[in-house]
């Protein structure tokens, strides 16, 4: 039939375009990520130039200044890698788009952020770079700011694919209120260590300041934040570890007694008024709405020097109380880390930059400040301000320090705790520690069930969270829901993976 | 040149009412037999090689990449390298106790989106048509087409602006003005087939209208001069001259219309609901399914899957509706 | 009649007003909170008349584009030249396509409708542009991919000229001496105007706000269009509030980010020019219109 023709006419280009794509693919497959170690590292320890590609994300804007910061970058890096270095941010709600575009088209990239949600499933479609023999090789300096415990964080299958950033590797929890209401009602935080303990908090700000809601919500999230409880979602959420990780059975957090009692507890919040009626279609951050004199409180995940960065952020002084000790769990440490695609040439030359974002100050800096002088000047030693003129709203860099590296060599910024850094450390070193952390799940297996659980968990989650939907009826339904979905056949084949990771490791 | 037309077009009008059948058979016993015909279309088909071109640069080339969707996308293997798994992408489509409720409502929702804004558009560039003044024609054209302009994002703050449970101008204004309780339109299902439409009506039909009053604007005032002289009201106009003339140009939309059947405006029924999960039962569609179930797990088969299905399904309709077409007025028909 | 026409003319009046109000009043809406405290928004919500007015979003945004300038440039100059080229392939494809005499009619018609309801997707798209045309960051990139015609504008064209121009015309002017090309140009298109110009501003909106090629195969910020920038904006706001784990650890960045009022007058400042130069175009659009009507 005529009709055909066309179609036909289209496929026979085809094959033209198949022969351009696979003899890219294949010139990659003979250099293979596995050998690239081993066989340029000879050839490469005579430090010929080569240009790195490292691409990064950026949230809102590209800052105005950042050839600036490129062009002084790669005057270090020349000088001690023979490297000059390309910077290229990406929107971050583009990310996983142009990573995935840019890695089928093989463009030159050679490091990148992994978002921890993403690593295992990029892993087992073959996107990065294994990392093992060039770290020991060459990134000594990654494994010494690491540690032990962190850096072996993000293995898979016994094999390292990325390593996280230096920064607050673990979590603690509680609650922050704005201070001049602590100060105005006689509140007493000090009491506070179980949910229920802020009741008669709520009640107070209820009682008195009608136009106030007591306890809000990031946009998206529940009230009581999504990591809040002693569990350790293992990544999704779908099937997790009780008691802070030291039990190593998978179990169904929502059918757990512990998820029941705290929905019913925000039901009566909810209906109380301390959780707003708008608290599920939320668009706001909690610092927006606290300053905008909406909200007086909200639960938190905390860290070191968390009320100076809230109080700057809700522009009023903020204090909060502890309610649950720092936890380090897999999720908490790969929620930001740093990998090689394998689209990259050299991948020892890139590991021998990434050490230097783990190692040297100036580079450190340089990343999250910008160019001294022009985007701050140094205070004291390691303590920073913005130049005569130039404030946050107007400087021409900005970076993100969790993200570059090791946030323990950058400078303090004034204002800020002094001993930050240190307290940092100490935080991440006496957390506890789940007896899963360094262990990922990959999901590939059941991916048709996860899409299914993804989309029940967005259908009732959020409501039954916030309080908006009666636990009582619904609860029932939305267990049942998951079930049909397959949340069970996920907590099985995860159960399976734990137990094979821990018989490896030995725990 | 005015006087020529007139006569041709008075034999035209017997023709347009009848079938434009007489018409292709004048003209092609003039063009003569089929070798001469293709010799005589030479300049017109390189007229046609632009847009040719582009169409299998920007179309057709790219739809190899079907077959990702029938792969286990493997990076360092490269599209070609990875391995087939048939329709393992394809399961999370249907796997789910959702399945039937994501078809119903992209289904429901699409076709009463076809005839609702198709009956409004024309209706609109009809009235629009009865505008004599100038100032008031371009007044009228410019603004309706502005909520065409606003994003879907700004327009689910909009509607969030109306239908906010706490600060929202209907739960504090006017339904206390009725003396009726404040609804928590965010969390009663019930209202968003409504809410949607109504929001997908005024986004679209000025923007659609313009196309209607396009056609519309072409019709020889010949036609109603006549037809006013013979004694006929505005409204069997409408009926016998307007509607039938642009009829060409309705099923055209229409079809197209049902080709897309099963792709939905994502900003319609992702943002304006504000991602609100209660209301899923009414507002998820196939699109919005799909993004849900693939934000954590970012796999491209599992994306290129969903679009072959609601690609395959749109074709096999349109194909069906065209063939009914053709038995009705073949001329209307696309192909 | 006189009467009849009276009254027909009123009910139009008074329907198409309504609907103006309807259109009117959520725009008004938009630029009233884009002059809102950010306070009086989130106590309040939007509303017509603002507790306290505010003009920091504009000063935000001011502040923040020196590349302003440069971003509009960017802007009018694809839109113009996208218009115009794509308004010119698309006629060029569409009226052969019209005419009853052509040979495999209905095979052109079908190549035409089969795009647009498959699709490869955009990662093959993506590797067509960026390996075999080279074309990233550079202004191609904002005028080709997906833009530049559209099936369902030549559809669209197409059944225009099927239904308004007389093939008995065409064949006059052949028998005058014309060939096929001058026919084309002489004759159909001043005869197509409405369609050309409803065509082209749909053409003319499409460009100016698209953002999706900026996105994909833009990262040179002196190639940025203004919808390229507004809309990065936008949507990373949106990517971070429906992804809690990144927040909470990219909590600063998110403070610094534009309050709901900046991304109002974001909005506003994204639809305003097209608004402003409507007016000036549209003299050319009535006037196409009213020509093809007076032929």
């Amino acid at each position: 039939m005529t009709r055909k023709h066309g179609w036909i006419g289209g496929l026979l280009a085809i094959p033209l375009l198949l022969a351009a794509c696979s003899s890219n693919n294949g010139s990659n497959e003979a250099a293979g990520p596995n050998s690239g170690g081993s066989t340029s590292a000879a050839s490469d320890g005579a430090g010929e130039p080569y240009e790195l590609t490292m691409a990064y994300f950026t949230l809102g804007s590209v800052p105005k200044d950042q050839l600036l910061i490129q062009d002084e970058l790669n005057k270090i890096t020349k000088a001690k890698l023979n490297t000059t270095v390309k910077l290229l941010p990406i929107s971050i709600s583009t990310w996983q788009n142009q990573i995935n575009l840019m890695l089928t088209s093989n463009e030159k990239l050679d490091l990148m952020p992994i978002l921890g949600n993403t690593y295992a499933n990029q892993v087992a479609k073959g996107q990065l770079v294994e990392l093992d023999e060039l770290l020991a090789k060459h990134g000594t300096g990654i494994l010494e700011a690491l540690g032990q415990d962190y850096a072996s964080a993000a293995m898979i299958n016994g094999k390292t694919y990325a390593v996280p950033s230096v920064r607050d590797l673990a979590q603690s929890y509680g609650f922050q209120i704005r201070k001049d209401l602590v100060d105005k009602y006689n509140l007493n935080l000090g009491q506070v260590k179980e949910l229920e303990d802020l009741e008669p908090i709520l009640k107070t700000i209820k009682d008195n300041e009608p136009n106030m809601i007591p306890l809000v919500n990031q946009a998206g999230g529940s009230p009581f934040s999504d990591t809040f409880s002693t569990r350790d979602s293992l990544g999704d959420d779908m099937g997790v570890l009780l008691n802070n990780g030291q039990d190593l059975k998978v179990v169904n957090w929502f059918e757990t007694e512990e998820y029941a009692a705290t929905l019913k507890l925000m039901r009566e919040w909810y209906k109380a008024g301390y959780i707003g009626k708008d608290a599920v279609t939320n668009k706001e951050s909690t610092s927006d709405q606290i300053k905008g004199g909406k909200g007086a409180g909200n639960l938190a995940n905390m860290k070191p020097g968390y009320d100076v960065q809230e109080s700057r952020q809700a522009g009023m002084p903020i204090v909060s109380v502890e309610m649950m000790p720092p936890v380090a769990k897999t999720s908490t440490v790969t929620n930001i880390m740093w990998g090689i695609a394998k689209n990259s040439d050299k991948p020892e030359r890139a590991l021998q930059f990434l050490n230097l974002m783990y190692t040297d100050k100036d580079i450190v800096n340089l990343l999250d400040w910008g160019i001294e002088g022009k985007h701050y000047v140094k205070v004291s030693d390691n303590v920073i301000d913005y130049p005569q003129g130039v404030t946050a709203g107007n400087v021409g860099y900005a970076g993100t320090g969790w993200l570059f590296g090791n946030q323990f060599l950058s400078y303090i910024f004034k204002g800020d705790d002094e001993q930050l850094w240190e307290k940092m450390k100490e935080f991440n070193t006496n957390a506890i520690k789940s007896k899963a952390l360094g262990f990922t799940f990959d999901s590939t297996s059941v991916k048709t069930e996860f899409a299914a659980v993804s989309n029940v968990l967005s259908q009732y989650r959020l409501a039954l969270e916030c309080g908006a939907l009666d636990p009582d009826k619904v609860l029932p339904e939305f267990i049942k829901k998951l079930k049909d979905a397959g949340i069970d056949k996920i907590i099985a084949e995860k159960q399976k993976q734990l137990d094979a990771w821990a018989a490896a490791n030995g725990k | 040149m005015r006087h020529k037309q007139s006569n041709q077009l008075n034999s035209w009008l017997d023709c347009v009412l009848s079938g434009l059948r007489n018409d292709e058979e004048r003209v092609a016993n003039i063009m003569g037999s089929t070798a001469k015909r293709w010799k005589k279309f030479t300049p017109l088909f390189l007229l046609m090689l632009p847009g040719l071109a582009y169409l299998i640069v920007n179309n057709y080339l790219p739809m190899f990449g079907m077959i990702i969707a029938f792969k286990d996308i493997n990076f360092s293997k490269g599209i070609l390298g990875s391995d087939w798994v048939g329709l393992k992408n394809f399961e999370y489509l249907f796997k789910t106790s959702d399945a039937f409720i994501i078809t119903r409502n992209t289904i429901l929702y699409n076709a009463s989106f076809i005839v609702v804004n198709t009956i409004g558009a024309i209706g609109l560039a009809i009235l629009l048509n009865e505008i004599r003044q100038k100032f008031f024609q371009r007044f009228y054209q410019s603004v309706i087409i502005l909520p065409h302009l606003i994003s879907m994002v700004v327009v689910s703050y909009l509607v969030y602006a109306l239908l906010s449970s706490e600060t929202g101008l209907i739960n504090k204004t006017i339904l206390p003005w009725f003396g009726a309780e404040p609804i928590a339109w965010y969390s009663s299902k019930e209202y968003w087939p409504y809410i949607l439409t109504v929001v997908n009506i005024w986004k679209g039909i000025g923007y659609l209208s313009v196309v209607y009053l396009a056609s519309i604007i072409s019709i020889d005032p010949e036609y109603y001069e006549a037809a006013t002289l013979d004694g006929a009201t505005k409204w069997q106009q409408i009926r016998t001259i307007t509607i039938p003339l642009i009829m060409p140009v309705i099923t055209m939309m229409t079809l197209l219309a049902i080709g897309r059947i099963f792709y939905s405006d994502f900003g319609l029924f992702y943002q304006v609901p504000m991602d609100s999960g209660i209301l899923s039962e009414t507002t998820n569609v196939i699109d919005t399914y799909v993004y849900r179930a693939l934000m954590n797990l970012g796999d491209i088969g599992m994306s290129s899957a969903a679009g072959v299905y609601q690609s395959i399904v749109g074709f096999v309709l349109v194909l069906l509706s065209n063939y009914a077409v053709r038995k009705f007025s073949k001329e209307n028909a696309l192909f | 009649m006189a009467y009849e026409n009276k009254s027909v003319r009123w009910i139009s009046h008074i329907a198409l007003m309504g609907f103006s109000i309807l259109c009117l009043i959520p725009f008004i809406l938009l630029v009233m909170s884009s002059i809102s405290s950010e306070e009086s928004i989130i106590q309040n919500g939007y509303s017509f008349i603002p507790k306290h007015f505010s003009g920091k979003a504009y000063e935000y945004l001011w502040a923040h584009w020196g590349e302003l300038g440069r971003a509009y440039g960017v802007t009018v100059f694809i839109t113009v030249f996208g218009t115009a080229a794509s308004l010119a392939m698309t006629t060029m494809l569409a009226y052969p396509m019209s005419r009853q005499d052509i040979p495999l009619k209905n095979f052109w018609a079908l190549l035409v409708f089969f795009t647009l309801l498959f699709n490869g997707g955009l990662v093959p798209s993506y590797l067509i542009y960026t390996q075999v045309f080279e074309i990233k960051n550079t202004i191609w990139a904002l005028i080709v991919p997906g833009l530049l015609m559209n099936g369902f504008y030549v559809l669209l064209v197409r059944t225009f000229f099927l239904t308004s121009v007389p093939p008995a015309l065409i064949e006059a002017a052949q028998i005058d001496g014309a060939g096929e090309i001058k026919a084309f140009y002489k004759i159909v298109l001043p005869l197509s105007m409405p369609i050309l110009a409803t065509i082209g501003l749909f053409e003319a909106i499409l460009y100016w706000n698209d953002w999706f090629n900026g996105m994909t195969y833009v990262t040179d910020p002196k190639l940025f269009s203004i919808q390229n920038i507004l809309n990065r904006i936008i949507s990373d706001i949106q990517f971070l509030s429906s992804n809690s784990n990144l927040s909470s650890a990219a909590a600063g960045e998110v403070a610094e980010l534009p309050s709901t009022s900046v991304r109002m007058a974001i909005a506003v400042v994204g639809v305003l020019p097209i608004l402003i130069a409507y007016p000036f175009f549209q003299k050319y659009f009535i006037k196409g219109i009213t020509i093809g009507a007076v032929k």
